[in-house]
């Protein structure tokens, strides 16, 4: 009954009124005890005997190589800070700092405006400060006020290799957090996270748990005591993580690529383990530690050969003639053509109205699959490709990870492009495109784009007929990938014509040999022509001694001809990885 | 229709937005504070809390406007739907430790607590009115009783006890208000009380006397009176025992099941710290964005469960004065129309909305200022806290809805 009457006595309200004025009258009374009887005390507590909580940081983990030695190591720095609303004379402050450490006043002017933030909130001064340093100022601490400093763990980096791009950098957290991170209130403002490259991939196990200490501070902010030592928590340290770089093979491969634009990929086909990778140029590794200066900064930003790119999961490239093969394979598979299959190659092919050359201006002569591969026939391809279509080639190069990822363990890898049907029509229009332009892409060239990485993945493939792992850097429990069923015959022919590549006299990959009793290398090379100047030299090849095998990827950037000058720098690799001494030091 | 809602909210006691809209400004001018100084980027708790105020606008006039014969119709489908409500959380993850919140993939949780606070208050209030009980027997409280009870009991194994002590408070001051008999009130509070002063000798003496003293002032029958007398006081002395039998570990976990949120420094870190905050604050404050406890981290929770301190640090005693004495007026104004009300549905309803409000104002300040042991409750229209928000507005536009003078 909703209107049941409401008849309350007056008395009623009058108690549960008198009720609310007590109770509100309780609060106003405990206020005003605090605030105005005890006054004096709260102010004077506030202002003298403080508790303050400090994060201890914990150091990462180690970066290891895959013998062991470690690539990437801790060092403790301290960094001084100061707090802003505790500061009572600055410039005074900061003389008796500049005295007593030799750094500048106004080099701290500059970091005390580059990095205030508020009147409460610690501020950064200066980095990289030495013990000696510390303990000299720590003689003059009662002239000092609201100026604390904290450890560090930095980063340091084997003097041996950069591997910059592989390692990455870490970051101090603003605002910004890589998408990876899914625990965001972990980590606070000026926090180390990791960046890019391993130490962003690995950042949940690389990084530790911070710790805190409580201590007593007084008027000036000065430190004046820990509180009780067992309340503090300490840091837990990363773990560390054993990647599958070999440090030899690394600076061998660096060294070879200094100066050059390019990139480069060692793996162990039969596992996927990356033994050396490689992007030049790069940037020395410890470039981000700490705060980083901005000319730093500038310089490695404006450089217009791009050192911060990552060029062999980031770059793409036309791949040129080592994508003959999946042309080769998707040839044979359909039957569209056989083994004994020829064309007459005179050093061009006049398709309609067009002249497409072949590289070599004089002419194979009658070819067929097994010397167009080894003697990289762009004839032979021009004249095959007008028996494919073009989805059937998308769909196969796919399968060889043209186009797709790796999902190699770091955070970012470019996809690349692998034309079908549908992008030409998206692009060009539907009549916009003829079978020219499958002739270009029968020799690797024209739409079509693939990282280096893509191609290590592929060599691999082509290495154990696609009986591998995934790349990897760091080891771990890998799935093999999946199988490329293909008959035993065409991966026999591609495996033949491989060989030929490098060991046969006429073989554009010849000059990769390094010509070790009992070592069988196949390859292939690549000379991909693009609107920026010299073509890209591109070698693809793995060996094999004894059970042992290796594959390599190189890539030059504007190189040149692949056999020229990609297929070299794979020689010393070879010979550096097969030599028996090394193999001793190895185990 | 529009005339006839224009015509509704006219008709309501819209002077009691007066003290809200002070009350809110000061919470936002507060927060507003603790997010600049301390350089917190958006989403913070200053935006959010804006951003809540939409919702909470919506609903204020939503309930405002809503046909008081379907709140009473329906209340007691929705006092089953708010049962599941409290008990989905437990079907969803952990959030520090407890199950207080649904996650509806929005960038927000809820959290259906705060909304079965009112809707135990409305079901009482249907439940008292529409029966006309024989209020001086003591068994027409026991079924009330179980009406407030059933939801809280979900709530208190979440762990929430905060809400939980929420939810029972506005009982007694609602069955007080049909006619209950004090003393029965009273049997009713007394086992609580019992285990509690217990904890100490001399409150516990004390307590004995003035049970006494009570039990025999209200003249029940010999037998009654001695039973009900030594049954609170073996309560009073068992527990202690039961208590210290158990293991450390047992009890501090009944420890966490209190206080989830128990912190890490024990030893009532988080006490000292407010009240340095506060007490250093004095008659004016430290000036607007300049409180030191606040900035540099001293205070923890500051933006809900500590916000007094916070105030109290930087606008001073005169600001609390004033803040205590809106809310004072609040509380009053709610009476005032329970009084005036036409119908015993609505009395009763702006009586346990005046105490669901009135509990939040003093546990929250009175554990800031030392006066209570820790367990975090948001200051209403002040603390940081989107459901509770949203819920205080909700209450908000029950007593407009309830307080207006109907013409049936």
């Amino acid at each position: 009954m909703l209107r049941s009457p409401n008849s309350v006595s007056k008395e009623k309200f009058w108690l549960l009124i008198g009720l609310t004025i007590f109770l509100h009258s309780l609060l106003l009374y405990r206020f005003f005890q605090l605030q105005i009887l005890d006054y004096d005390l709260y102010k004077q507590r506030a202002n003298s005997n403080r508790i303050r909580a400090t994060s201890i940081p914990a150091p990462r983990g180690l970066i290891r190589d895959r013998n062991g030695e470690i690539i990437v190591d801790n060092y403790p720095t301290y960094v001084l800070f100061g707090i802003p609303g505790e500061i009572v004379n600055k410039s005074r402050n900061f003389s008796v700092i500049s005295k007593a450490t030799g750094i500048d006043t106004s080099y701290l002017s500059i970091n005390y405006k580059n990095n205030y933030r508020s009147k409460f909130l610690p501020t950064k001064l200066a980095k990289d400060l030495t013990i000696s340093q510390l303990s000299r100022l720590e003689e003059n601490k009662n002239d000092l006020t609201g100026i604390i400093y904290k450890q560090y763990p930095e980063r340091i980096f084997n003097p041996k290799i950069r591997a910059s791009h592989v390692l990455g950098y870490l970051k101090e957290t603003n605002q910004e957090f890589p998408s990876t991170i899914s625990n965001k209130s972990d980590y606070q403002f000026g926090d180390l996270i990791g960046w890019s490259g391993l130490e962003r991939h690995y950042e949940s196990i690389l990084r530790g748990r911070k710790g805190v200490s409580y201590f007593q501070v007084d008027a000036y902010g000065r430190e004046v005591g820990s509180i009780d030592g067992q309340l503090n928590i300490l840091p837990t340290p990363g773990n560390d993580i054993i990647t599958t770089l070999d440090l030899e093979i690394q600076e061998l491969l660096e060294s070879k690529l200094k100066d050059k634009k390019g990139a480069g990929i060692v793996s162990n086909p039969k596992t996927g383990e990356v033994l050396a990778y490689v992007s030049a140029p790069d940037y020395p590794p410890d470039l981000f530690t700490g705060l980083i200066a901005t000319k730093d900064w500038e310089f490695v930003i404006t450089d217009i050969d791009k050192p911060l790119l990552d060029r062999v999961a980031n770059g793409t490239y036309p791949p040129g003639s080592i994508y003959k093969m999946i042309v080769a394979i998707e040839l044979l598979e359909r039957k569209l053509v056989n083994e004994e299959w020829e064309v007459f190659c005179p050093g061009y092919y006049e398709f309609y109205d067009r002249t497409f050359k072949c590289w070599n201006e004089i002419g194979h002569g009658k070819v067929n699959l097994k010397k167009a591969i080894t003697e990289s026939c762009d004839v032979f391809f021009y004249q095959a490709i007008q028996k494919v279509e073009i989805d059937n080639l998308s769909e196969r190069s796919k399968i060889f990870y043209h186009g797709e990822q790796t999902n190699i363990d770091l955070p970012s890898e470019m996809k690349g492009r692998v034309p079908n049907y549908k992008y030409m029509n998206k692009k060009h229009g539907k009549w916009g495109w003829s079978k020219g332009a499958m002739l270009n892409l029968s020799i690797g060239q024209g739409e079509l784009l693939v990282t280096p990485l893509q191609i290590a993945l592929y060599t691999n493939i082509l290495a154990t007929r696609s009986e591998t792992f995934p790349l990897h850097l760091v080891k771990n429990e890998y799935k093999k990938i999946n199988r490329i069923k293909i008959r035993n015959s065409t991966w026999e022919l591609i495996e033949k014509s491989m060989r030929n590549v490098v060991s046969g006299s006429k073989g554009t990959g010849r000059r990769a040999d390094p010509k070790i009793k009992g070592l069988i290398i196949s390859g292939k090379t690549g000379t991909a022509q693009n609107p920026h100047g010299e073509p890209h030299a591109w070698f693809i090849g793995y060996g094999t001694k004894s059970n042992d095998s290796i594959s390599i990827v190189i890539m030059l950037e504007n190189g040149g001809h692949g056999g020229e000058v990609a297929a070299p720098i794979a020689r010393s690799i070879f010979s550096k990885y097969f030599e028996t001494d090394f193999k001793i030091a190895k185990k | 229709m529009f005339i006839e809602i224009w015509q509704k909210i006219k008709s309501s006691p819209i002077i009691i937005l007066i003290p809200v809209i002070f009350l809110v400004s000061l919470g936002m001018l507060s927060l507003y504070s603790i997010v600049m100084v301390q350089e917190q980027a958006p989403p913070n708790a200053f935006s959010k809390q804006s951003f809540f105020l939409i919702p909470s606008f919506i609903m204020l006039v939503t309930m405002t406007i809503l046909s008081k014969r379907l709140i009473h119709k329906y209340i007691y489908v929705f006092y089953v739907l708010v049962i599941f409500a409290v008990l989905l959380p437990f079907f969803g993850d952990k959030v520090s430790g407890t199950y207080r919140w649904i996650n509806f993939g929005l960038p927000f949780d809820l959290q259906p607590s705060e909304i079965s606070k009112w809707i135990i208050v409305l079901v009482l209030a249907r439940y008292l009115s529409d029966n006309n009980l024989k209020m001086n027997h003591f068994n027409s409280n026991i079924f009330p009783f179980i009406i407030a009870l059933a939801p809280t009991i979900i709530v208190l194994n979440q762990p929430d006890l905060g809400t939980a002590f929420v939810m029972m408070a506005p009982i007694i001051p609602m069955l007080y208000w049909v006619g209950a008999r004090p003393f029965h009130l009273f049997l009713l509070v007394a086992p609580l009380l019992s285990i509690i002063s217990a904890f100490n000798v001399a409150v516990f003496y004390f307590w004995a006397f003035s049970l006494a003293l009570i039990i025999y002032a209200s003249k029940p029958k010999l037998v009654h009176g001695i039973g009900l007398y030594f049954s609170n006081i073996f309560l009073g002395l068992i527990f202690p025992l039961v208590w210290n039998s158990l293991r450390p570990y047992q009890q501090n976990r009944v420890l966490t099941f209190i206080n989830p949120e128990i912190d890490p420094l024990g030893a009532g870190y988080h006490i000292i710290q407010s009240k340095t905050a506060l007490g250093s604050g004095g008659l004016f404050g430290k000036g607007w964005g300049q409180g030191t406890q606040t900035h540099l981290k001293f205070l923890p929770v500051q933006e809900s469960d500590f916000i007094v301190s916070a105030i109290g640090e930087e606008f001073g005693f005169i600001v609390l004065f004033l803040m205590i004495s809106l809310f004072l007026w609040f509380i009053f104004k709610i009476l005032r129309l329970a009084l005036n009300a036409s119908d015993r549905f609505s009395g009763l309803t702006l009586i346990g909305l005046s105490s669901i409000f009135m509990a939040h104002i003093f546990v929250n300040s009175a554990m800031a200022s030392g006066l209570m042991p820790v367990k975090g409750l948001p200051l209403p229209f002040i603390s940081y806290g989107g459901s509770f928000l949203v819920s205080s507005f909700m209450m908000l536009g029950l007593i407009l809805n309830f307080g207006r003078e109907d013409v049936y």
